[in-house]
């Protein structure tokens, strides 16, 4: 991992707060939360992505002390899974809308405790753990979207079942996306040919 | 400590942390959405209602508070709705037929609320009544004329509206309890009206 | 035209895991083909266990059957894959556990919550029991499943792990440089290849199946959640007949590294060989729908390709690997011993099973043979003839004392035994399903009761012979951790 020079870090810092600054001015707030797949599927995934990408900018040093600190990749990735999967309860939703303070938590929690911790973890999983935390959230995905589609009742207050429905089948389309673009990156990735020994002498 | 045990610490710690929050944000992993929230919480905790003058479908001025001391069945609709609103007025009437006549309008009483009070008039009112056989006495149908009111009597029984694109509504249906002492003390769902009317009647 | 020359190295042994792997396989095969024979018994009408225990024992062999296979598979994949790539032992043995974790699980579901909805889990059936399980007890199998499919996808993706570190990534550890374009000899070994397939295939099929399987738990607690019962059926197929082929995809690994080792001929990975694992890894997971072809809901599409590429997929591998299994061995001199004589067996075993599944594949047949003993009759050929023939023949190799070592006489008797018993016992159930004998039933008519007794004492031969393979790998399990040339070396017939 190379150094970033630090002023390419501070127009990175600057270009992530901006980001989230417009995230969070209302009329963008509203108009992303006005449609459930806006919210769940836009502006939820986006806020963890700044988490993610501000983790980057830290510096290896940073990064490793926050990892030591933490004890490693695994308790990262579980505190990320909690933290995404309560903003994935229908009723977390609504609270965010109806309540400025839950809104707030929101905002805070997503990039801390999801996209952080993430991205901590991501460089030390290797192909392994990255391939299980990718074929776990992508068959949840789906199952996810399953549930908002067969919901017998409307699971939001705050949104119309059409909108439930169509966040639905967005997640489970974008399931089968994700899963054919990290099958198909198994096949175009990597270097050449390593050496043709075999690993095991006699 | 070392690195693995110091992992296997953190990872307890954040596991017991999420489970914990998990079952704190969600009653006991009993309440994924808010309107199931909304039950056990009414449940645990009868809510009281705001004062609200309402207008019946023959134009009677009434408070919300006149029904105190008896058993008021709550329903919150819009009259030209042609969904969930016309199973809410069946199960309304299922558990009018079932509550004894000795006590309907005497201890038990049904209300029918529209949130719709612009094109909701009483005419619009009667006529749904009629179509649901609503007697207008011990099942009277009314809508809140002061916006100020409606909004806080809605937020207090917890019905969200939001307007869908065909000139209607989406709004959460359920049939709501509302106690003697005029306190919100139960939500049910509405398929399930003849349970409601069984424990109406016990209550008696 | 590429040239390959074959190096004569001495046989790595097995690692313990390795060992762990086939211990545990065939411990478990052999309790369930005692719970299979009970099942025979049943139907013969020679012991009275009841309905709801037959089904019981079914769903426990189904569910164990189609799991030790996968593990002794895996076992044969691993042992040699290793050669060519850098795996993760601790991964591996991880995979045993959460097997042994799911085993439990999934035997406490049955044996004392009673579930018997069989291994398929086919939606609504575990949900809806009628009151002869709780949910309980499903969930407790359908977890089982997760468990296990858990600690396969691990193991699959430390194996895509490796391969991508030696090979770059899958499409040349597909060999498709060499498929594609000029074919310079340098395509990986067979093994990998196969590897590089049951790895794609696998990780799909398992995605598939952790889905419908977190669904029905969801559903299971939550019915308002709909199934649509046309997708759950279509998932649950995609993953267990992706699943259960590649069991066999990862045993004939056996086939490619040892057979060479007796005749001193490699097995190229020439263009015919690498088309047709590809052609494979695309078929496999588009042929379950010939599972439904009575299914007149299912889409007529997805009927028509199922039919299609069910007869296509017969042909590539078996027919490749049948004709490169003969070139290695024609006029090689090649000495019979137990291993080779199985693993040879085995690729019998293979074809023979696939031809009635050929015939099933035809949707006019399917109708009327699909749900009788004939597709019991398929699998159980190409599984116990072909799949389980592999593993005893990988077994007899690792324990083998040395390379001029002659088999006892016992050994060969259960051989012809074990061949005679099995193909009796196959016949038996081909046979019934030809007399219209309904597959899944506990109690049989009184006409069909005489194929069911040859059936069971075929069985009873075929337990008789795998125990004494069993037990010569289990006393032999010292040697198998050792280097050492195993082979015996040919006596070519002409200079």
């Amino acid at each position: 991992m190379t150094a970033i020079a630090p002023d390419r870090a501070r127009i990175g810092f600057c270009a992530l707060g901006a980001l989230y600054l417009l995230l969070a001015a209302p009329p963008v707030r509203s108009w992303l939360e006005a449609t459930m797949s806006g919210h769940m599927l836009v502006q939820i995934p986006l806020l963890a992505a700044i988490g993610f990408a501000a983790c980057r900018l830290l510096g290896a040093r940073h990064q490793e002390r926050l990892l030591a600190i933490a004890g490693g990749p695994i308790p990262l990735v579980v505190m990320a899974f909690f933290a995404s999967s309560w903003w994935m309860l229908p009723r977390a939703l609504d609270d965010a809308l109806a309540h400025p303070l839950v809104e707030v938590a929101k905002f805070v929690s997503l990039p801390t405790l999801v996209g952080l911790p993430l991205a901590l973890a991501w460089r030390r999983l290797g192909i392994i753990g990255r391939g299980f935390v990718w074929t776990n959230f992508i068959s949840m995905l789906a199952v996810l979207g399953w549930l908002y589609i067969a919901a017998p009742q409307r699971l939001c207050n705050s949104y119309l079942v059409d909108q439930q429905a169509s966040a639905g089948w967005l997640m489970v389309k974008l399931a089968l996306l994700l899963f054919a673009a990290w099958l198909g990156h198994l096949f175009v990735a990597g270097p050449p040919v390593g050496n043709p020994r075999a690993v095991h002498g006699p | 400590m070392s690195a693995v045990a110091r992992s296997v610490a953190v990872t307890a710690l954040v596991t017991v942390l999420g489970s914990g929050a998990f079952w704190w944000g969600t009653d006991g992993f009993t309440a994924f959405t808010a309107e199931t929230a909304r039950r056990v919480d009414i449940l645990r905790a009868p809510r009281p209602l705001p004062a609200a003058v309402l207008e019946d479908q023959d134009g009677r001025v009434f408070n919300l508070d006149d029904y105190r001391g008896r058993l008021l069945a709550v329903e919150v609709i819009y009259t030209r709705c042609t969904t969930i609103c016309n199973s809410l007025g069946m199960a309304f009437r299922q558990i009018r037929d079932r509550v004894p006549a000795e006590a309907l309008g005497r201890d038990v009483a049904l209300l029918s609320i529209s949130f719709d009070p612009e094109r909701d008039d009483p005419a619009s009112l009667k006529a749904y009544g009629i179509a649901h056989g609503a007697d207008g006495e011990h099942w009277r149908l009314a809508r809140v004329r002061d916006a100020a009111q409606l909004r806080a009597l809605l937020e207090a029984f917890g019905v969200v509206v939001i307007a869908d694109r065909f000139g209607g509504f989406e709004h959460n249906a359920a049939i709501h309890l509302v106690g003697r002492d005029g306190r919100l003390v139960e939500i049910s769902d509405l398929d399930a009206p003849l349970q409601f009317a069984a424990k109406l009647v016990e209550t008696l | 035209m590429a040239t390959y020359t074959y190096e004569h190295t001495p046989d790595h042994g097995a690692k313990a895991g390795v060992l762990a792997y086939l211990a545990t396989s065939a411990a478990v095969l052999l309790l369930m083909m005692v719970f299979g024979l009970l099942m025979r018994l049943e139907q013969a009408q020679w012991i009275s266990i009841g309905a709801d225990r037959f089904y019981e024992l079914m769903t426990l062999h189904g569910a164990g059957m189609v799991g030790i296979a996968a593990i002794a598979g895996a076992s044969v994949m691993w042992h040699f894959l290793r050669q060519y790539v850098d795996l993760s032992s601790r991964i591996f043995i991880a995979n045993l556990v959460l097997f042994l974790a799911g085993v439990v699980m999934i035997l406490g579901s049955v044996l004392i919550g009673h579930f018997h909805g069989a291994w398929t889990f086919l939606f609504p059936l575990p949900g809806k029991s009628m009151g002869m399980w709780s949910p309980g007890a499903a969930a407790l199998f359908m977890g089982g499943l997760l468990v296990i499919g858990v600690g396969f996808l691990l193991l699959h993706l430390d194996i895509a792990r490796a391969i991508v570190a030696r090979y770059g990534n899958f499409a040349r550890a597909l060999g498709w440089p060499q498929l594609f374009g000029h074919d310079d000899g340098k395509a990986p070994p067979p093994t990998v290849v196969a590897s590089a397939m049951v790895t794609v295939v696998n990780v799909i099929g398992l995605v598939v199946g952790a889905s419908i399987l977190t669904m029905m738990l969801v559903n299971l607690y939550v019915p308002g959640f709909d199934i649509d019962p046309l997708l759950a059926k279509g998932m649950i197929y995609f993953f267990g007949h992706i699943f259960i082929n590649a069991t066999i995809y990862m045993a004939v690994i056996a086939v490619y590294e040892i057979l060479p080792r007796y005749t001193q001929r490699p097995w190229k990975s020439n263009k015919v060989f690498l088309a047709s694992w590809t052609a494979s890894t695309l078929m496999v997971m588009f042929i379950f729908p010939h599972h439904l072809l009575m299914d007149f809901a299912f889409p007529k599409w997805m009927l028509v390709m199922g039919h299609i590429i069910g007869y296509l997929n017969t042909v590539p591998i078996l027919v490749v690997t049948g004709y490169g299994a003969l070139m290695i061995v024609y006029r090689s001199g090649i000495r019979w011993d137990m291993a080779s004589k199985l693993l040879f067996l085995s690729l019998f075993g293979w074809a023979a099973g696939a031809m009635p599944a050929f015939i099933d594949g035809t949707i006019t047949v399917n109708y009327v043979m699909h749900n009788t003993l004939w597709v019991p009759g398929h699998f159980h050929t190409y599984l116990l003839l072909g799949m389980v023939a592999m593993v005893f023949g990988f077994m007899y190799y690792l324990g083998k004392p040395d390379h001029e070592a002659d088999d006892r006489l016992i050994d060969r008797i259960a051989f012809w035994l074990f061949t005679a018993s099995v193909l009796g016992f196959t016949l038996s159930f081909l046979y019934s399903g030809k007399e219209s004998v309904a597959r899944r039933y506990a109690a049989h008519l009184p006409e069909w009761v005489p194929y069911d007794r040859i059936g069971a004492v075929f069985a009873m031969l075929v337990i008789a012979s795998s125990l004494l393979f069993v037990g010569r790998f289990f006393s032999r399990i010292g040697l198998a951790r050792h280097d050492y040339q195993r082979a015996p070396v040919a006596r070519p017939a002409t200079a």
